[in-house]
């Protein structure tokens, strides 16, 4: 092996284990000082590459990750609620608009029914033709006469439907008389009841009629004098 | 469901805690060397502790494409190379080659042997190209064949350039020491 070859493959890697250098070495001291001449080098430039590493390097790369991560938690979290949020929202929506397009006003009249007794007029006024009337004709309605026995003519609200509601003393005991203007969304039963009372409506032009009494009480009564007198406006 | 939910918690958890493991092993293990290599391709120990910081920051974001633990040396360092690219494109109009200005020293050249402080500055001086062979060897005990798949080069290249790296050393310091064989005769 010439002399150059020798030291280029020394100068390549001085800790190689190539058996033909090995051997070259071995025939040739000068050859083999080159090679000594050349670990030490190395030695050498094996400690100087050995730059001092800032002491809290470790720990601040750790640290950082946690901080990554973190950061990352954090982003994520917000993203989770957002969508949560916004299947919270489309729930309610859906859940408003189903209950507004069947709203069934029977239970409503008999809650109603539970206050009857204690229901007193709003209005400081008379409960007479003109009073009613003046209330029925947010509705286009009007009675020609009035029913005998109106107590209290308050407006109400059952769900969210406002109802003109008359409580009525009757000899078969108090009853209702709601007055509801006719809706898309909202349905009325002709016939329903609980355990004390129990209720019939019936449609007219612009408005649905819903009269309550007592169970076992006779309705008709009260709804032909209702459907006798009120007269809607065109 | 709730029970199945608990199970992938603690399943996530535990594979999480795998992850910290396996990222604290890796930055115990190797921080250091790759802090070196950092200095040597750049010179500046601030430059490459930032360096070091957002390679190991990839690292972890990366981590479970690591499958294999002994290539962990060389995935950093190719993520480590990829950073200081990137700082190049970043502030290519404020760095100056320090290759190109280097102020030549001779305050210390009185110091007897070889000092590490001359080695140092003459490892510095080495051009970039057969500066890194020379310190992956070194520093990471890589074969040629290692140095030439990490810096997407030739085998023969790679050979060259060692060779190159260290003649350069040795004629620099034997100018050196004929220098200070003149100036101390």
């Amino acid at each position: 092996m010439d002399e150059l070859e020798f030291r280029r493959r020394i100068y390549a890697n001085p800790n190689t284990t190539d058996s033909d250098l090995v051997a070259a070495a071995n025939a040739d001291e000068k050859k083999r000082a080159f090679w000594q001449e050349q670990k030490a080098l190395d030695n050498k430039l094996k400690q100087t590459l050995k730059v001092d590493v800032p002491e809290d390097l470790a720990s601040k790369l750790i640290w950082q990750q946690s901080a990554d991560e973190f950061s990352r938690y954090k982003k994520r979290s917000r993203w989770y609620v957002a969508i949560a949020a916004s299947v919270a929202f489309a729930v309610g929506i859906s859940f408003t608009m189903l209950q507004q397009q069947s709203i069934s006003l029977g239970d409503h009249a008999l809650a109603h029914m539970q206050y009857v007794d204690v229901e007193e007029s709003h209005s400081l006024l008379p409960v007479d033709l003109n009073m009613v009337n003046a209330k029925l004709a947010s509705f286009g309605a009007s009675f020609d006469t009035m029913i005998d026995g109106v107590e209290v003519a308050n407006y109400c609200h059952l769900s969210t439907v406002q109802s003109l509601h008359l409580i009525v003393d009757t000899p078969q005991g108090k009853m209702s008389v709601f007055v509801v203007p006719s809706r898309d969304n909202v349905k009325v039963p002709s016939e329903f009841e609980d355990d004390s009372f129990h209720g019939e409506s019936f449609k007219m032009q612009q408005a649905n009629i819903i009269v309550v009494g007592n169970k076992g009480s006779d309705l008709s009564t009260m709804k032909d004098a209702v459907a006798n007198r009120i007269q809607f406006s065109a | 469901m709730f029970a199945r939910n608990k199970i992938d918690n603690t399943r996530v958890l535990s594979s999480m805690k795998a992850k910290h493991q396996r990222y604290e092993a890796l930055v115990k293990a190797f921080h250091a060397d790759i802090f070196r290599y950092a200095y040597w391709l750049v010179k500046d120990r601030s430059v490459a502790e930032d360096i070091v910081q957002e390679t190991f920051l990839r690292a972890w974001r990366s981590l479970d494409a690591l499958n294999d633990e002994k290539a962990a040396k060389g995935w950093l360092i190719t993520i480590l190379r990829r950073e200081n690219a990137r700082r190049f494109e970043r502030k290519q109009l404020e760095l100056v080659d320090i290759d190109d200005v280097f102020i030549h020293d001779d305050t210390q050249q009185a110091e007897g042997d070889i000092k590490e402080r001359e080695l140092h500055r003459l490892l510095g001086t080495l051009s970039i190209e057969y500066r890194e062979p020379l310190i992956l060897q070194l520093l990471f005990g890589f074969s040629g064949e290692e140095i030439a798949t990490q810096l997407d080069l030739n085998k023969n290249t790679v050979m060259t350039r060692l060779f190159r790296a260290r003649n350069q050393l040795k004629e620099a310091l034997e100018k050196q020491n004929q220098h200070r064989g003149q100036a101390n005769g």
